[in-house]
């Protein structure tokens, strides 16, 4: 769909508009509300419930508590705290009428010096007053799930001294300069990308000259440049740390390197400065074949698109390689020097996601159970054998308040197995199960390797006799397992229990999900069109033998099953 | 500052503007481009971010400020900001600090 965006300003919000739909975000449709009527605009009908909006606002504007402090007058910073409660409150009430709602923190110009040495004491400094303003601000739309406060100062800090233009602000209304702009529109990008399911979840990496110096092949593991008294060496550890950080944030890391898979795995394994090791990758292929081709054998192995990686490589020409062979995959310019490494990673906007879920945070070792998992199955002979070892439960819990932003997650992010690819927001899919004939379930996973966390979701319509499927999705990580057909065994007894006759699962099709269609092809319903396949609920569907099903929305009885 | 400089400035500043344009209307980097009067295609919004991007590139180079947001200028057709050529030259008769 194409982006679109909302922008509420108390200055001339224009060039910024230009910038985001030319440049960040190339032909978005950019709508700017009146200049300078910022309450008029939070109060108004605004473009409709499925725009984001930016409501960015000077502090002066939002708190006459603040103006007059920066003024030098002396203020009670509780009005100015009331002016911003007034503030969110008027914020908040819009988002109930947006798709989501940015909201950069206030700032001063660098040039702005206020009391000097006392601008960070308490009911003096203006800096002081300002930042309590930002941390009120920030608690108080901190419980909306679809408003997100923005780190605006970064972006002046990024901008230098000409952030801010008094010139600017005197010829045309628009107080920043165009480096300002350049970084908030790329940070809204990426921001509307993480919100649309399109945030990247795995790096996959080359190991000389990336994760170590020297060619490890021709030094050895005791030869490689890594930490010890040695700027480049400590800058190769510093990357490998930020690497590891990014694995709490739920991003995946694997290895592609043209090496001798056994030397390489030496370093991970004994050199006493790595900080990545075997458990910290989900995969890797690490051989002499074509990096194109091992790019694409990792993303089939851990079951994800083009779109969701990220390429990293010292080389200028495997980096082409990748863009030429698998376009989809980020493929960043990567700097010859290391000490600039980490910089360069932590400037990758692709990351981004609106929610941090206990799901992401433990996804390493998700992915690392997954590894043993196949490691298994290749030594388990058959796949009926694999399957019955696992020992897997699969619970079925309805959407509450507690897996509600894990649910939102999944569903706005799944591609393959997604039978609808519906995108709502959190509160869009609160109001949608709201609704009496509206029923979500949600699939958490758990086998002996570990747990999955909530990795599945059907969710239903009743309509008198029928049952229409509305979302049928399965993330990619627990694919193959005869979870997609305990996820049916599921519906068709809540269909049941609700006392409808037939259950009608109709897919979208997509450029993604032909697993999906490949799945209801073979899942036994009855084809009543191309894409529409429909279950006589009166008839049972079976549960896999080796599934141990969990009903936990108390919804069912034992007779329904 | 010679001729060569003045249209780096000029075409430093036609990047920052281009960014704010869609790729159909962005200005090449040539002396005959238009910026100003009959022919061009910044609107007033973006001939004051051009001529403001100017000013502050103009400034860095020649250490000192300089003032380019004359509105006499920017209304003539036949003032120093009716091309990138224009502009070159004027720019050239500026002294550094």
């Amino acid at each position: 769909m194409r982006n679109r965006l909302y922008l509420i300003a108390d200055f001339n919000a224009d060039t910024f508009a230009r910038y985001l739909a030319n440049t960040a975000m190339p032909d978005a449709d950019v709508k700017v509300a009146p200049f300078g009527q910022v309450y008029q605009a939070l109060t108004g009908p605004g473009p409709g419930t499925d725009w984001p909006a930016l409501v960015w606002t000077q502090p002066e504007t939002v708190s006459d508590a603040f103006r007059r402090a920066a003024a030098f007058e002396v203020v009670d910073p509780a009005q100015a705290l009331d002016e911003v409660d007034a503030f969110a409150s008027a914020v908040k009430r819009f988002a109930q009428h947006a798709r989501s709602v940015f909201v950069p923190t206030w700032t001063q110009p660098c040039w702005e010096r206020g009391y000097g040495m006392l601008e960070w004491r308490p009911r003096v400094g203006v800096t002081h007053l300002l930042a309590r303003m930002n941390l009120a601000l920030a608690d108080a739309l901190a419980a909306e799930p679809t408003i997100f406060v923005l780190d605006a100062a970064r972006w002046l800090a990024a901008a230098g001294p000409r952030a801010v233009s008094l010139k600017s602000w005197y010829a045309t209304k628009t107080p920043f300069g165009p480096a300002v702009f350049e970084t908030a529109a790329a940070d809204l990008a990426a921001a509307l990308d993480g919100l649309g399911g399109r945030a990247r979840r795995l790096i996959i990496l080359d190991l000389d000259e990336v994760l170590w110096g020297g060619i490890v092949g021709e030094v050895g593991w005791e030869g490689i440049t890594l930490g010890g008294h040695d700027h480049a060496g400590e800058a190769f550890v510093d990357f490998q740390r930020a690497l590891k950080a990014l694995t709490r944030r739920g991003i995946q890391l694997a290895i592609a390197s043209k090496n001798d898979e056994a030397v390489a795995l030496e370093v991970i394994d004994r050199h006493p400065e790595m900080q990545l090791r075997r458990e910290d990758f989900a995969a890797w292929r690490i051989n002499w074949a074509d990096k194109g081709h091992n790019v694409a054998a990792l993303l089939r192995e851990v079951n994800l698109g083009p779109e969701s990686a990220v390429f990293i490589d010292d080389s200028a020409v495997e980096r082409a390689r990748i863009m030429n062979a698998i376009p989809g995959v980020l493929t960043p310019d990567w700097p010859d020097d290391p000490a600039r490494y980490r910089e360069t990673l932590a400037g990758l906007r692709c990351f981004d996601a609106p929610h941090l879920t206990i799901e992401d945070r433990e996804r390493k070792g998700m992915y690392t159970a997954e590894r043993v998992r196949k490691e298994t199955l290749a030594t388990a002979g058959d796949l009926e054998t694999w399957l019955r070892s696992l020992n897997m439960t699969v619970s079925v819990e309805s959407l509450t308040a507690a897996n509600l932003v894990r649910a939102t997650q999944l569903l706005n992010k799944t591609n393959q197995l997604n039978m609808t690819t519906r995108r709502l927001a959190q509160q869009e899919l609160q109001q949608w199960v709201n609704e009496p004939q509206n029923l979500m379930l949600t699939f958490r996973v758990a086998d002996r390797f570990g747990d999955s966390g909530l990795t599945g979701i059907v969710g239903l319509t009743f309509e008198q006799e029928t049952a229409k499927m509305t979302d049928f999705l399965l993330s990619c990580r627990v694919m193959g397992r005869n979870v997609e057909e305990t996820m049916l065994h599921a519906a068709v007894t809540h269909c049941r229990a609700r006392g409808v006759s037939s259950l009608v699962a109709e897919l979208t099709p997509t450029a993604r999900n032909a697993p999906c269609l490949a799945f209801l092809e073979r899942s036994g319903l009855t084809r009543t069109s191309a894409y529409q396949f429909r279950w006589d609920v009166q008839l049972p569907y079976g549960c896999p033998p080796w599934v141990n099903l969990d009903d936990r929305t108390g919804a069912v009885s034992t007779a329904d099953r | 500052m010679d001729r060569e400089r003045a249209l780096e400035l000029i075409y430093e500043a036609i990047d920052v503007v281009n960014q704010q344009l869609p790729a159909t209307q962005r200005l090449p980097r040539d002396p005959a481009t238009v910026i100003v009067g009959t022919g061009g295609s910044l609107d007033s919004l973006g001939i004051v971010n051009f001529v403001l991007a100017l000013e502050e590139k103009t400034a860095d180079a020649l250490g000192r400020s300089v003032q380019l947001l004359m509105p006499e200028w920017l209304g003539a057709d036949d003032g120093p900001f009716q091309t990138v050529e224009r502009l070159a030259t004027h720019l050239t008769m500026l002294r550094p600090a």
